[in-house]
């Protein structure tokens, strides 16, 4: 495989973390405009933790998780019961301010005579931890859809069970929910960590393939474009982001037949994708009848 | 004479870690708008850095996982330890350019630099980002 | 120290009229359609990227330049209701805002791709001198920016509830189907609302990429950003809400510019957004029908 398209598909394998972050929201009833934040919050923190203090990748990944989920929690708290636009604006205005933040940090060790970590609007250089490893891009090409694939089993796992089942009923219709005894508020929270794990430990991988985050990275156009993937590709199923994720980076960058104006076919795609179908291609109506077929055929 | 010529050191200063290849990036517009030439000097330890397989990319600092350029291998230059390659970028402004290095070091450099239609120079403090215009 | 406070307000406040302007676009479209739309401003940076190209390839007089901005952001805020707005009117406020956010980027490839060059010049507005009251300075554009938010927001405030095409506005936004049944051409109204809001749009972006005469592809989600701030911070859909939301919002970048730096700016205009939510979810004033959910 040539060194292109393993960047291509390591590319798609950490968006993809971000777009299921964004679609467990989704299908809970929530539209999440800052799940960048919390992707930025994974990558500076995995980054800190590999780079300045010589934490080992997966520990400094597990630590990433638990303050991508601590973040969208303390987010969560005061804005989760807002509905629909308002809540989108105020997870936006919390990710901008967690950007900025990382405008603000000056944070640096010396390491081997040279200093390393986080210097604001400059960046985030020299984190070099797959590197040091001898990790080959290859293998960490294995090693982010190991994850994805874990992360998606679990998906799958939950979406089989009554929590699925509570989930899509919050999505559908929270007052119902509360009627029948569910703790909306606590439930939402707990989804809430939840997406801002998954979007952490993108950000996590993201910062160690890239050896260089910076502030900008983090901007609302990662946050709009996950979105955008979860609900082109569909809300029926877990792969519906992934396959919104493929479509975009997979097809049309990868395959640089619409170089310089690739955006314009993919705005104007998604946009009478829309029209068609506002919930993806893969909504919940096309997954049920597959699901239908298939059980009749066994 | 057209050609701006520059020079970025990548690593802060400290001359102790003799063991990391640093890089030096010399880019002037060819023929053609968004087209760039580019020289890259490598070194280690003060010694140029021969028989290294470069590849280089560019990300823009925004949605750099979607917005990037095919990476282009570079071609040995004239002088050991330079690299020739040839950019192709979608719009002027700043961007990172991101070398790979491989052969008998293995390591990613990332620059900043601000391309513009008259010549190309190293970002020091990547701009504030919320002008209108 | 009294003089910086004084200057620094002035400076906000002609920042803020800016916001302003853009604020009221925004919170046409959003009061009547209850959708927001992502493409506001790339849309407005359409317009004025006409009028960039305009400027560089023919002789054209400020006015000419101010009239192609307007009619661009308006031809590109008309695209944007056929293909985002129109199709969803019944249907999802997510999906119409997603589209709204593709369109968005095909706005920002297509200039880049006509136009490449990262920063364009934009011609001044004016030449004149600012203004001064004693140490004090206003430059005219903030003066002309100023007027024209004022003018529009007092005119639109009386389109809407004196004049026949107010009443059908209201009408649809109270209740559609019963204005379809009573003769009124929703569809029509809605595309008339969504030209009217992306020509102040266009308005607000020629002041403002006037005012600094240069023009980056930035200024379309700069604009989608500060319109949203400010109509967030007024209330959704109220319109002198959107006008006292863009000229606080101004002040306040301005004071905490000056005092604490730019990025201490932004950081507080986003707290104060996010405060403002948690605390007080439907701005500081509250739309007739601001309780009818996003």
């Amino acid at each position: 495989m040539s060194d292109y398209a393993i960047g291509v598909l390591t590319n798609i394998g950490l968006v993809s973390f971000i777009a299921l972050s964004a679609y467990l929201l989704l299908i809970a009833g929530e539209m999440s405009f800052g799940q960048q934040g919390f992707f930025g919050v994974g990558a500076y923190v995995a980054g800190i933790a590999t780079a300045m203090y010589g934490i080992p990748l997966p520990v400094a990944a597990v630590i990433a998780m638990a303050a991508g989920a601590a973040a969208a929690f303390l987010v969560g708290l005061p804005t989760l019961r807002l509905r629909g636009l308002y809540f989108a604006m105020a997870t936006l205005a919390a990710a901008e301010m967690l950007r900025i933040l990382f405008e603000l940090i000056h944070f640096q060790r010396e390491i081997d005579g040279e200093l390393v970590g986080p210097d604001g609007t400059q960046g985030f250089r020299s984190i070099r931890w797959v590197f040091e490893a001898g990790i080959e891009p290859a293998d960490f090409l294995v090693i982010v859809w190991a994850l994805l694939a874990l992360a998606v089993t679990a998906f799958i796992v939950v979406e089989r069970s009554r929590l699925g089942a509570t989930l899509r009923m919050l999505g559908e219709d929270p007052e119902l929910a509360r009627m029948l005894g569910i703790r909306v508020e606590r439930f939402k929270l707990g989804i809430a960590a939840a997406a801002g794990a998954f979007a952490a430990l993108g950000g996590a991988l993201y910062a160690h393939h890239n050896t260089y985050i910076e502030p900008r990275n983090f901007d609302i156009m990662l946050g709009v474009h996950s979105l955008a993937y979860a609900l082109i590709g569909g809300l029926g199923t877990v792969f519906g982001p992934l396959f919104g994720v493929l479509i975009d980076i997979g097809v049309l960058e990868g395959s640089r037949v619409f170089q310089g104006y690739r955006m314009i076919v993919f705005g104007g795609l998604v946009a009478l994708l829309l029209v068609v179908r506002p919930r993806g291609l893969l909504d919940e109506r096309f997954v049920h009848r597959l699901r239908f077929r298939a059980f009749r055929h066994t | 004479m057209r050609t701006i010529l520059f020079a970025a050191l990548l690593l802060a200063s400290v001359p102790a870690l003799a063991q990391r290849p640093r890089a030096d990036l010399d880019c002037k517009p060819a023929k053609g708008l968004l087209t760039y030439d580019c020289i890259i000097r490598l070194t280690r330890g003060g010694q140029p850095l021969t028989g290294a397989a470069v590849t280089v990319g560019a990300d823009m600092p925004s949605m750099p996982m979607a917005h990037n350029l095919k990476p282009v291998k570079a071609a040995p230059g004239e002088k050991p330890g330079e690299y020739r390659a040839r950019l192709e970028l979608e719009m002027t402004g700043e961007w990172a350019v991101k070398l790979r290095l491989s052969g008998p070091v293995r390591e990613q450099l990332i620059l900043h630099f601000e391309f513009s239609e008259t010549g190309v120079s190293p970002v020091k403090r990547p701009s504030e980002r919320r002008r209108p215009g | 120290m009294l003089f910086d406070l004084l200057q620094n307000t002035l400076d906000g406040l002609a920042m803020g009229s800016a916001y302003a302007l853009l604020a009221v676009g925004f919170t046409l479209i959003f009061g009547v359609l209850r959708r927001v739309n992502l493409s506001y401003g790339p849309a407005i940076m359409f317009g004025a990227y006409c009028a960039t190209w305009v400027h560089l390839n023919f002789q054209a007089g400020v006015l000419a330049l101010a009239l192609i901005t307007i009619a661009g952001a308006a031809l590109a805020g008309a695209y944007v209701e056929r293909l985002c707005f129109a199709p969803h009117r019944n249907g999802s406020a997510i999906a119409a805002m997603v589209a709204s956010f593709a369109l968005w980027m095909q706005f920002e490839e297509l200039v880049t791709l006509v136009m490449p060059k990262h920063l364009y010049d934009f011609p001044p507005m004016l030449s004149a001198d600012p203004i001064s009251f004693g140490p004090l300075t206003l430059p005219i554009e903030a003066l002309v920016m100023l007027g024209c938010a004022l003018a529009i927001g007092f005119g639109l405030q009386r389109l809407l509830y004196r004049s026949r095409f107010g009443l059908a506005v209201r009408a649809v936004i109270d209740a559609p189907v019963a204005a379809q049944l009573a003769g009124i051409n929703v569809p029509r109204i809605l595309m008339q609302v969504f030209l009217l809001a992306s020509s102040i749009g266009g308005l607000a972006g020629y002041l403002i990429v006037s005012t600094h005469t240069q023009i980056t592809p930035m200024l379309g989600m700069w604009s989608t950003l500060k319109g949203l701030l400010a109509m967030m911070i007024g209330g959704l859909g109220s319109l002198p809400g959107a006008i006292v939301g863009g000229l606080l919002l101004g002040v306040l970048e301005a004071h905490s510019q000056w005092f604490l730096g730019p990025q201490s700016r932004d950081l507080l205009a986003y707290l104060l957004l996010f405060a403002l939510l948690a605390l007080r979810p439907f701005g500081l004033w509250r739309a007739r029908h601001a309780e009818t959910r996003a």
